[in-house]
């Protein structure tokens, strides 16, 4: 069951923050979805494997080549804040 | 009461490998500008997709071959997920649910005798990038090329009782993975997360557990690991302070160990299977051509070496670095003697590396090079003072031994009919040194000898002039 | 309605998703997030329609991510008609004919719904024979590139076009061509009429379907109806696996390499919250903190866990109903006609509706809207669907 508490440290963990409002209707999704849930559990998967692929491929692997056709300058261009050769965020340890 | 540490270790070690782990950006995560090794995906862009470098694969399993763990027949990449600037998707591909090597050992050796560490597992996983905090801008600066190179986690069982089994533990991973080309292990490439707890001698049950995050130097884990067991000794003991399970940060400057109360601690990683990576079977096929492949042991190296007839010490020089051997093999491959081999890499390469300050594992020679130096002294075209100073050429000039020999006229040296040239000129230039010597002052001999050394500029060889001189004097007597 | 987000070319003939990059031209999903991001490399889909001649005209608005039903919480507003009812933006420029087709992600049935709706066809390919290669990731577990045209012919020809292995895509089948179908083959073959999905639609919907199956009919097709007892428990297992994989995803746009950062931040933390907060919408939100908690250390077996195991017996009941009928004909959504709507309602509007559409994204099988509704077939059976939705326009169901 979802809580008010349990949601804001959910918000934090995400690095988001909700307005009241907001707040309010996740808990509602929440309470929502957790019948849906409830119903999923109702069905029997004890012998059930996982099934994280539809396609069955294995072994997709490729050779250790390097490449490099990127440049920084084009990777650095659409940064919010960058100097000439990094990437620059707020100091984080004093 | 008496108290023992039980200790574990979570260590991480950087792939020898030309690309990254998931993109075909460098591999090496020291080389390079910031940022000049990075791609869309390493700085966190969307739309590429994550595809697997078999090396790093096939690197796992030899670190897993060399630890004796069971190779997972069947091995899976999953998503951990975190924020931090360095870790550009603010996830990391590791792997939680199927690691590629279980349940491995490893014998230690220390002063107080030899014992087995277990393996947990081994696996697969990206690292992150690094940070840079800038005073001057009062900013973190952020360089991603170290995101996604490879790593493995190779993750002991708490087996370790001291510290000195643990410095023992890691100084053989290294030169292991070393030798077997796995990881150069250089500075910064094996970081380690330490595990400890304390109990009473003779017990089983495990007290609270802290765990020391994130350490590289050797001398740092064994300060941190000997500090760590005090303070809970203290804490258990005499009550100093009531241990909590947590993570901690060691300070190298002040020497302690503090909390790491902040929320990436208390995180939930939330790992799940990644949807874009199709799991890998491994066979007993793939197993054995790893194994066939992988370059020989330290001690198949050691055996081979001793039935060439090298000593204990040239054996334990040779083999403390994998590049050595390989020169070693390759030399004696090219024809050259096995002593002299030895010989010329340990004693004269070394010699020379000294001269200029640096060590062994800093030699980079092409073998072809010293081979066709070692048969230009065996064949006497050169002599071996000679041949000592085209070496330090190839060495620090990279110069092409036959055409330094050439530039500098060394071809000669060891050419008796051109020492024998330089000798009758120096005898008919000083013929009042020749009277002496005939007429008995042997000391004129050293006036002699000095002159054609003059007149070869310092690169004749000693006993071949003394020959010739002899010679050339007798037949004026 | 039918307006580009981003103008490439005017003699341009394809539009192409907000969701799929195009290189050097701004990509933000439909997203504030991503405002200002100008992909470095165009998706392989893009590369290989404009290798074989077809120039993209522009960027087609989807909702944020594509998240949502139709596109209605479009970064720049939705796309209405002129009765000021919803529409998807790809569909209308390719039902005005001012495309000759389109490129979609379908994520969780946008384009499918979308296609129903504006009376063109989509195609969603079987996963992995299409590469995602450019795709902005959500739940790459089930997410494909597919096509939009206005008849199953176009449609094909631009498959024929996009599909085939891609390195670069660590989920792609080996195969270089596929099979799409002749056109013909039509009579004699089994369409399984799938109550549980048609029973859950409105009236008129139901009416619509009912009347498709009986032109199908009269084409020398069987329709018979069939039960697929799992499709709600489909619903909830691809909105938990969708969830889940889209948290982990966008949780990349935090304002530190690309797009979009709050001006308002004095430290890493809250540029973080600042950035997501002031840049995605209240959707992705939802998405974004349901999967987390799907995927966290309590919920992970009960959750996540499970869906991943329901999935597997929904592909056992999908395959064993592919052996008996060569489609399963349903609706592509619940209503004929949808309106704008308060985005606090969006989550549970959007889980309602994908019950329609779950399926071939947890299962991996293709889906065809066409006619106003949509047809799934078995894997790497394109052409059933093809050669059915091309017998049925010729037939005079549009």
């Amino acid at each position: 069951m979802m809580t008010p508490e349990a949601l804001s440290a959910l918000e934090q963990l995400n690095e988001m923050r909700l307005t009241a409002d907001e707040a309010a209707e996740m808990l509602s999704i929440f309470r929502d979805m957790e019948a849906h849930e409830a119903a999923l559990r109702e069905i029997d998967t004890d012998n059930v494997e996982i099934m994280v692929h539809v396609m069955p491929l294995t072994n997709i692997l490729r050779d250790d080549v390097q490449e490099q056709p990127f440049t920084r300058e084009s990777l650095l261009e659409g940064a919010p804040e960058h100097t000439d050769d990094s990437w620059q965020v707020p100091r984080l340890v004093k | 009461m008496r108290y023992e540490a039980v200790i574990g270790l979570e260590t991480h070690v950087e792939l020898a490998t030309n690309s990254k782990i998931f993109c075909s950006c460098g591999g090496h995560s020291t080389k390079g500008e910031p940022n000049t090794r990075v791609c869309p995906a390493c700085a966190g862009m969307p739309g590429m997709l994550p595809v697997t470098n078999r090396r790093v694969v096939e690197l796992a399993m030899r670190a897993g071959i060399l630890l004796h763990c069971d190779i997972s027949r069947y091995t899976t990449f999953d998503k951990k997920s975190y924020y931090y600037p360095d870790l550009p998707c603010a996830y990391q591909i590791t792997q939680w649910f199927h690691p590629v090597c279980r349940n491995g050992s490893v014998e230690v050796t220390t002063k107080d005798g030899t014992r087995t560490i277990g393996i947990k597992q081994i696996h697969m996983e990206e690292d992150a990038g690094k940070l840079v905090h800038d005073d001057w801008t009062e900013t973190t600066l952020v360089d991603f090329n170290r995101t996604s190179v490879p790593l493995i986690e190779i993750v002991s069982k708490p087996d370790f009782r001291t510290a000195d089994e643990v410095m023992a533990y890691l100084e053989k991973l290294k030169t292991m993975f070393r030798f077997a080309n796995i990881s150069e292990c250089e500075e910064g490439a094996m970081r380690c997360d330490v595990n400890i707890s304390i109990r009473p001698e003779g017990t089983e049950e495990l007290g609270v557990r802290t765990e020391i995050k994130n350490m590289s130097s050797l001398s740092s884990i064994r300060r941190a690991i000997q500090y760590e067991t005090a303070r809970h000794l203290d804490a258990v003991e005499r009550g100093t302070e009531t241990l909590v399970q947590e993570t901690r940060r060691w300070d190298d400057v002040k020497g302690r160990t503090f909390s790491m109360r902040n929320k990436e601690t208390a995180a939930d990683y939330r790992y799940f299977p990644d949807p874009n990576l199709m799991p890998i079977l491994i066979g007993e096929d793939w197993i054995r051509r790893v194994r066939d492949t992988m370059p020989a042991s330290i001690e198949e190296k050691t055996a081979e070496y001793q039935s060439k007839g090298l000593s204990e010490k040239e054996i334990a020089s040779l083999t403390s670095e994998r590049a050595l051997c390989d020169l070693f093999d390759a030399v004696t491959a090219a024809g050259r003697d096995p002593k002299e081999a030895a010989s010329w890499i340990l004693t004269e390469c070394g010699g020379i590396l000294r001269k200029h300050g640096q060590v062994m594992g800093e030699l980079r020679v092409a073998p072809e090079k010293l081979s066709r130096i070692m048969e230009k002294v065996s064949g006497n075209e050169i002599n071996r003072a000679a041949g000592r100073k085209v070496l330090e050429a190839v060495l620090y000039e990279d110069a092409d031994p036959d055409a330094y020999c050439k530039a500098h006229n060394l071809s000669a040296q060891g050419d008796a009919d051109a020492v024998r040239q330089v000798v009758l000129k120096v005898l008919d230039a000083t013929p009042n040194a020749v009277k002496d010597y005939l007429g008995g002052k042997k000391k004129a001999f050293q006036a002699l000898f000095g002159g054609c050394m003059k007149e070869l500029k310092g690169n004749g060889d000693p006993q071949v002039i003394r020959t010739l001189l002899e010679e050339e004097l007798s037949k004026r007597s | 309605m039918g307006q580009f987000v981003t103008e490439i070319n005017a003699n341009g003939v394809i539009a192409v998703d907000d969701t799929i990059q195009v290189k050097g031209y701004e990509t933000r999903a439909g997203s504030r997030i991503l405002e200002g991001f100008k992909p470095l490399f165009s998706a392989e889909t893009v590369e290989r329609l404009e290798g074989a001649g077809y120039a993209v005209a522009g960027k087609s608005a989807v909702g944020e991510f594509g998240l949502d039903l139709l596109g209605e919480f479009a970064h720049g507003g939705p796309c209405l008609d002129a009765s000021g009812a919803l529409r998807g933006a790809a569909a209308e420029l390719v039902a005005a004919g001012q495309v000759r087709g389109a490129l979609n992600v379908d994520l969780n049935g946008a384009p499918r719904r979308a296609a129903a709706l504006s009376g063109v066809d989509f195609l969603k390919p079987t996963y992995g024979t299409v590469s995602r290669y450019g795709v902005i990731p959500c739940a790459c577990s089930g997410e494909q590139v597919g096509v939009t045209a206005k008849t199953a012919g176009a449609v094909r020809e631009l498959l024929r076009v996009i599909a085939g292995h891609d390195p670069k895509d660590g989920t792609s089948l080996p195969a270089e061509t596929y099979d799409y179908g002749n056109g013909k083959d039509v009579p004699g073959m089994r369409v399984g009429l799938v109550r549980e999905l048609t029973d859950a639609a409105s009236d008129d919907m139901k009416a619509r379907v009912t009347a498709y199956a009986e032109r199908m009919r009269g084409l020398g097709v069987t329709v018979e109806e069939v039960s697929l007892p799992l499709a709600e428990a489909a619903r909830t297992a691809w909105n938990l696996l969708l969830c889940a994989e889209t948290c982990n995803n966008v949780s990349r746009y935090d304002g530190v390499k690309f797009g979009y950062r709050s001006p308002d931040y004095r430290n890493i933390d809250e540029l973080y919250v600042n950035s997501r907060t002031e840049g995605l919408n209240f959707l992705t939100k939802a998405v974004i903190l349901y999967g987390s908690d799907a995927l966290s250390k309590g919920r992970y077996v009960t959750c996540y866990d499970k869906a991943l195991r329901v999935r597997r017996l929904v592909w056992e009941q999908v395959k064993g109903l592919f052996k008996d009928f060569d489609a399963l004909l349903c609706p592509a959504c619940s209503r004929t006609e949808y309106r704008p709507y308060a985005i606090a309602d969006a989550f549970k509007t959007v889980f309602e509706e994908s019950l329609f559409t779950a399926i071939p994204n947890l299962t991996g099988v293709p889906a065809m809207a066409s006619g106003g509704v949509q047809c799934f077939a078995d894997t790497l059976r394109e052409s059933s669907l093809l050669n059915l939705a091309e017998a049925m326009e010729g037939s005079g169901a549009k």
